[in-house]
């Protein structure tokens, strides 16, 4: 019986990872704020360069040893500024599926944001989101381009969530002093399902006001994509999900932009 | 067979028949229905008294609450079956609300032995359980304004498996409990699983959720 007792304590103490309240229980532990910790490095990496690499991946979901290969692969290259994760970075919205994305994440060698996504909105699945990686929608510079980051996922919320929020991009506009472009990212693109399609004229024409927009991306529809939506030659370009193992690596020059799709 | 005869028998029987009812006295009819009532009571207390827990049961963790607390029925020929409900707090942690959850968990204990004295030692414990989050902000089925087979599964529902080994004490007839047995269990549920059977990189380690629990028996 003591014998039994005491290995049921060793068994406890060696096992605190075991404890679990309940799968949406948001009871973290780990590295908080991420995005907030990422942009200071890449708004350090990247100032006073003319020419920007990123790569744009998203919908990690259940793909976790895909997206696990994906941060081996990038790490074996050293010519990318930073990495932006497009959303649905869980699959269920569980709490533990964000830390199994956090430390595969984690372990690239450059900076990465990350976007929240429509799966990652699910249960409570965003309180999660807010904490490890921060607020839903967020800006960053990058040298003299500036990348703005938008919450987009309006089907999951109701109309005192505003999404897209207008408000954010009209005080984002007014800080774009010394900024030559801006790209705007989002994980769900205009007149998909889950976007508020009431507004995707006017969000795109928002958009437009912001000095040199000349392409837009978004992840979400696990297929690659190259869109003009608005009849103004301004693509929405769409990354695949993680599923396919490839993601897109961007190229921005004083004289215009390039990207390609990279399989790993 | 002739009508003389018939006609005989029915006459015989209802003359049978008047004289036990004529016969009975006021007393007897009075007593006959008070029997009755009586039994009725009893089959009807009976009845519900089967429904009244055997034991009350407390457990941490678990992927169910923090803690949660329950009553539970034993049955079948060695009492090896058992049936639970249980209600669990999660506190709020980083969310913005605590949920109370609800669960129904079958066991299944197939085996005692006895590890001398008033100690036994149950080696395997087996069951599934499911478990509820009682708050809107989770659903059983999505919502409508989503297509039809957006999501395909529920936030607010998960169905879990376990195993595990209890040891019981047994306290003797005039204790508040018979006998208290204390637990624990290893679960993963079903999102779990899927996870983990489509990734090398999601571990049997990673999806697994250790609990800790007493069972006090007073039936």
């Amino acid at each position: 019986m003591k014998r039994a007792i005491l290995y049921g304590i060793i068994l406890f103490l060696c096992g605190c990872d075991l404890i679990e309240y309940h799968p949406y229980d948001v009871r973290l532990h780990g590295e908080t704020d991420i995005n907030a910790k990422n942009i200071a490095r890449i708004e350090e990496i990247c100032e006073g360069k003319d020419t920007l690499r990123f790569v744009l991946m998203g919908d990690s979901q259940r793909w976790y040893d895909e997206t696990e290969d994906f941060v081996k692969a990038l790490n074996n290259r050293d010519d990318v500024d930073f990495v932006i994760h497009g959303g649905d970075i869980s699959d269920f919205g569980l709490t533990k599926e964000f830390m199994w994305v956090r430390d595969i994440m984690g372990k690239l060698k450059v900076p990465y944001v990350a976007l929240l996504g429509n799966h990652d909105i699910l249960g409570n699945g965003m309180d999660v989101f807010l904490e490890v990686y921060g607020k839903e929608n967020f800006s960053f510079r990058a040298g003299n381009t500036k990348f703005i980051c938008l919450n987009t996922n309006a089907l999951e919320f109701d109309y005192s969530h505003p999404v897209p929020d207008f408000t954010f991009m009209y005080n984002e506009l007014q800080d774009t002093v010394g900024c030559l472009r801006t790209v705007p990212v989002m994980h769900v693109q205009p007149f998909n399902v889950e976007f508020n399609n009431n507004v995707a004229y006017g969000f795109h024409a928002l958009l437009l006001e912001f000095p040199g927009v000349e392409f837009c991306l978004h992840a979400h529809s696990h297929t690659l994509l190259h869109e003009v939506l608005f009849d103004d030659g301004i693509p929405y370009i769409g990354c695949a999900a993680m599923k396919d193992k490839n993601y897109l690596l961007f190229t921005l020059t004083l004289g215009g932009y390039e990207y390609e799709v990279v399989y790993y | 067979m002739k009508w003389s005869i018939i006609r005989v028998g029915i006459m015989t029987m209802f003359m049978g028949v008047a004289t036990i009812v004529l016969g009975m006295t006021d007393d007897d009819r009075e007593q006959r229905r008070a029997e009755r009532h009586q039994r009725k009571l009893q089959q009807y207390k009976s009845g519900w008294n089967r429904l009244i827990p055997k034991y009350q049961n407390i457990q941490y963790a678990g992927s169910m609450g923090l803690l949660s607390l329950g009553v539970g029925w034993d049955y079948g020929k060695k009492k090896q079956w058992e049936t639970e409900i249980m209600f669990g707090l999660v506190p709020r942690f980083s969310s913005n609300k605590a949920k109370v959850t609800f669960t129904l968990k079958q066991n299944y204990a197939p085996w005692e032995v006895s590890l001398g004295g008033k100690w036994w030692l149950e080696p395997l414990v087996t069951g599934l359980y499911m478990n509820t989050v009682l708050s809107d902000d989770f659903w059983v089925k999505e919502p409508e304004k989503y297509p039809s087979n957006y999501y395909k599964f529920s936030t607010r529902v998960r169905f879990h498996i376990f195993a595990g080994q209890r040891v019981a004490f047994d306290l003797g007839p005039h204790s508040p409990f018979r006998r208290i047995t204390a637990f624990y269990e290893l679960s993963t549920c079903d999102l779990y699983i899927i996870s983990s059977a489509t990734n090398k990189y999601v571990k049997t380690w990673d999806i697994l959720s250790l609990s800790f629990g007493v069972k006090l028996h007073i039936l």
